[in-house]
C-alpha cells in the first residue's frame, strides 16, 4: 500500500529519532539540566545525530530528538541561543543574538 | 525526567531569566566546586617542579592575577550602570567568580612558596596587560556599557578562556584542576558578553563602528599578552593554541573582521 | 588585619553560605514552602506584604549598587574579595525578594510599576546619601554607610519581620533567616575593617559622621511613613492570621496587638541603640539627626 507523502512527518522525510539522555559527568549547570550537555573530547570526538557543538564555549549540546537544520537549542553553560544550519552538507550551530 | 527540565523547551525570555539568576549560578557552581577547597580536590598530590618550571608558573600566575583583578574591578563597577535587573544579578555572580579566581590563584602562589604575592605581581606584571586593564577601567569609569562588555566579557574573557584551557592541558595536576574550575566560570562570562553585545548590535548598528575602533586599539595589547604568556609557559610557537580559533572567531561572530 | 580578613575569604563564604545554610533552598526557602493561603486570599494583608517587600527590594538594590561600587574603591585585595561575596549576597537578596513579589501575585511585567507605586520616598533619599559617597569612591564613608548604617538598619528590620513571620509564614521566615545570616557577615566586616581605617584616617571622622546623621534622618522618616502615614500594618494585622493568638514578640512587644506607634518606637530605638554601640566601637560618635 502506498503512503500519501503528505501524511509523512516533515513532508516525506523519515521521522526523527528520539534519544534517552544519560548523565555524562558534565557538571557546570544545575543538576536537572546536566544530561543535556557533555564535554567536547577534542579532534577525535564525533557528534551524534542529537548533538551540536556550541561555537562559543565548545560544549556539546544534546537533545532528546535528532537535530535538523532550523532547530533551535540553548547552550546553558555559556547562555547562548543557537540555530542549526546546514553548511556544505554539515549541520552546524550558529549563535542567534 | 520532568517535562520542565528540558532546557530547549524554554522560550527565550524564560531561558534568559533562568541563566542570569543567582539560583542558576548557585546550582551550577555546586557541581564543580563542592568539596574542592580553593578549586582543588583535597586528595590531589602536588608534583615536584624544577626551579625553572616553578619560576615560569609563578610568572604566569602573576599575570593571571592582573587579569582577574581587572575583571573583578570592572565587573563590580559595571553593576552600577547595567541596563536591567537580570544583567545586574548576573554581574553580581561574575564578581564573586572573579574574586574566587583571584583567591585561588593567590593561594596557589603561596603553595609555590611566594611569600608576598602582591609584591611579586607588581614586579612581574605584563605591561600590555596593565595597559589593557587601564583602558578597561576607563570604559567602566565612563559608564560605557557596550565598551565595557566588549573589553571585559568578550576580549578579556576570551583571552583567558583560550589560555586557561590550553594551560590546563599541560600544567601540573593541582594547577590544572584549579584552572578547569576557572574555565567553567569563564564560559558563563564570555557567553553573557557575546550574547548581550550581539543583541545590542542588532538594535543599535551604529555601535559597531565605535567598538571596531576599540577592538583595533585593544587587539595588539591582547595579542602581545597572549604571546608573552605562551612564552612564559615555555610553549614553542608552533605548539601554541590558536587564539584566532576563539578570540577572533568570537569577534567575527559579532561582525568584527580580523 | 590579614588574619581577620582571612575569615572573609570566598572559600569560607562558599562553605558557609551556598554550601551551608542555603543548601537545599530555592529562592532562599524550602522547596515545598509556599506563601500561606489565608494571606493570598486576604487582599488588605496581601497588599501590606507587597508594600513591605517593595521596601526590602529598594533597600537591597541600594546595597547591591553600594557594595559593587566599593569593590573598585577597596584599598587591598582581601577587602575586594570580601566585597565580592557581599555583592553577590545583595544580588541574591534582590532576587529572592523580587521572587516573593511574584509569589504574592505581582506579575513580572508589573514589577517596576509596583515598586514605584509602593516605595517609600524617604528610602530613596537614604540611598542617595550613600550612593553619593560610593560615586566618589570614598571607601571609608562608603563602608560605614553601607555596612554599619544600611546593614545595621536592615538587620533590625529583618529580625522584626522574622519575629512576625516565624509562626504565621514559615516560608518568608526562612527567606529572612538566610538574609540575616548574610547581614551578620556584612556588619562584622564593616566594624572590623573600618575600625582600623578610622584609626588610620581620623580626619575622615566629621564627614563620615555627617553622612551617618543624614542617613539616620531619612531612615527614621522611612520608619515613620511605613508605620503611620502609609497605611501601617495595624489594619492589615487586624485580619492577619495571628490576631487573637499568643502573638509573636519583638523587643518585648506583642506584634499582633501593638499599635503602629509602639512598633515604630521599638524598631527605631533598637536600630539607634545598635548604631550608637557599633559606631562607638569603631571610634565614631553617633550624630542625632534632630
Amino acid at each position: 500500500m502506498m503512503t500519501d507523502p503528505l501524511e509523512l512527518p516533515s513532508g516525506g522525510r523519515r521521522p526523527r529519532l528520539f534519544f534517552d539522555l544519560e548523565e555524562t559527568g558534565f557538571n557546570e549547570v544545575p543538576k536537572r539540566f546536566r544530561r543535556f550537555y557533555r564535554r567536547w573530547r577534542g579532534a577525535g570526538d564525533k557528534l551524534g545525530p542529537n548533538e551540536a557543538l556550541c561555537p562559543v564555549c565548545k560544549v556539546v549540546i544534546r537533545s532528546t530528538k535528532e537535530l535538523r537544520a532550523g532547530d533551535r537549542v540553548y547552550c546553558m553553560p555559556c547562555m547562548s541561543r543557537l540555530e542549526l544550519v546546514e553548511e556544505e552538507g554539515m549541520l552546524i550551530a550558529k549563535v542567534i543574538y | 525526567m520532568a517535562q520542565g527540565d528540558n532546557p530547549h523547551d524554554l522560550d527565550e525570555a524564560e531561558f534568559r531569566a533562568t541563566v542570569h539568576s543567582f539560583e542558576f549560578w548557585f546550582e551550577a557552581v555546586e557541581g564543580y566546586l563542592h568539596g574542592r577547597p580553593y578549586g582543588v580536590s583535597p586528595g590531589l598530590q602536588d608534583i615536584e617542579l624544577s626551579e625553572r618550571q616553578r619560576q615560569g608558573l609563578i610568572m604566569t600566575l602573576c599575570n593571571y592575577c592582573v587579569g582577574e583583578t581587572a575583571a573583578l574591578d570592572a565587573s563590580s563597577g559595571m553593576i552600577g550602570f547595567a541596563p536591567d535587573r537580570g544583567a545586574k544579578i548576573f554581574l553580581a555572580t561574575q564578581v564573586v567568580d572573579e574574586g574566587r579566581h583571584l583567591e585561588v590563584l593567590l593561594h596557589r602562589m603561596k603553595q609555590l612558596g611566594v611569600a608576598d604575592p602582591d609584591a611579586e605581581i607588581a614586579q612581574r606584571a605584563n605591561r600590555s596587560l596593565l595597559k589593557f586593564k587601564d583602558r578597561l577601567l576607563d570604559f567602566v569609569d565612563a559608564r560605557d556599557w557596550e565598551a565595557s562588555v566588549f573589553a571585559q566579557n568578550v576580549i578579556l574573557e576570551c583571552l583567558e578562556f583560550t589560555v586557561f584551557r590550553h594551560h590546563a592541558g599541560t600544567a601540573d595536576p593541582v594547577t590544572a584542576e584549579m584552572l578547569r574550575g576557572i574555565v567553567s566560570d569563564e564560559r558563563r562570562h564570555m557567553g553573557f558578553g557575546e550574547n548581550d553585545l550581539g543583541r545590542r548590535l542588532l538594535t543599535a548598528p551604529h555601535t559597531h563602528d565605535r567598538l571596531c575602533k576599540i577592538k583595533r586599539e585593544l587587539d595588539s595589547l591582547v595579542l602581545d599578552t597572549f604571546a608573552e604568556t605562551m612564552g612564559e609557559l615555555g610553549i614553542e610557537h608552533d605548539d601554541r593554541p590558536d587564539l584566532a580559533g576563539d578570540y577572533l572567531a568570537a569577534v567575527a561572530r559579532l561582525g568584527f573582521g580580523a | 588585619m590579614a588574619d581577620f580578613l582571612s575569615n572573609y575569604s570566598i572559600q569560607k563564604w562558599l562553605e558557609s553560605c551556598p554550601q551551608g545554610y542555603l543548601e537545599d533552598t530555592v529562592y532562599g526557602h524550602g522547596v515545598d514552602e509556599r506563601e500561606p493561603e489565608d494571606l493570598l486570599q486576604n487582599e488588605a494583608y496581601r497588599e501590606q506584604q507587597i508594600r513591605t517587600t517593595v521596601q526590602l527590594i529598594a533597600g537591597e538594590r541600594c546595597a547591591l549598587a553600594a557594595s559593587s561600587g566599593l569593590v573598585n574603591a577597596a584599598p587591598d585585595q582581601a577587602s575586594k574579595t570580601f566585597l565580592a561575596t557581599q555583592t553577590l549576597d545583595e544580588g541574591r537578596h534582590v532576587e529572592i525578594f523580587t521572587q516573593r513579589l511574584y509569589d504574592l501575585g505581582v506579575k513580572p511585567i508589573d514589577l517596576e510599576s509596583t515598586i514605584k507605586a509602593y516605595v517609600n520616598p524617604h528610602l530613596g533619599k537614604f540611598a542617595e546619601v550613600l550612593l553619593e559617597k560610593i560615586d566618589k569612591k570614598d571607601f571609608v564613608a562608603g563602608v560605614v554607610g553601607q555596612n554599619i548604617v544600611l546593614e545595621g538598619m536592615a538587620f533590625s528590620v529583618f529580625e522584626m519581620l522574622h519575629a512576625g513571620a516565624e509562626t504565621s509564614n514559615p516560608k518568608f521566615a526562612r527567606t529572612l533567616s538566610g538574609t540575616i545570616a548574610d547581614e551578620r557577615r556584612h556588619v562584622g566586616f564593616g566594624e572590623n575593617r573600618i575600625g582600623e581605617l578610622i584609626r588610620r584616617y581620623p580626619e575622615k571622622k566629621p564627614e563620615v559622621q555627617r553622612m551617618q546623621r543624614d542617613m539616620t534622618k531619612h531612615m527614621l522618616a522611612t520608619f515613620h511613613e511605613a508605620f503611620a502615614r502609609n497605611g501601617g500594618p495595624t489594619e492589615a494585622r487586624a485580619s492577619a492570621p495571628q490576631k487573637g493568638k499568643p502573638g509573636p514578640t519583638y523587643q518585648g512587644l506583642n506584634l499582633a496587638e501593638a499599635s503602629n506607634e509602639d512598633m515604630e518606637e521599638a524598631l527605631s530605638a533598637t536600630v539607634l541603640k545598635e548604631f550608637k554601640t557599633r559606631l562607638g566601637r569603631i571610634g565614631l560618635d553617633y550624630q542625632s539627626p534632630v
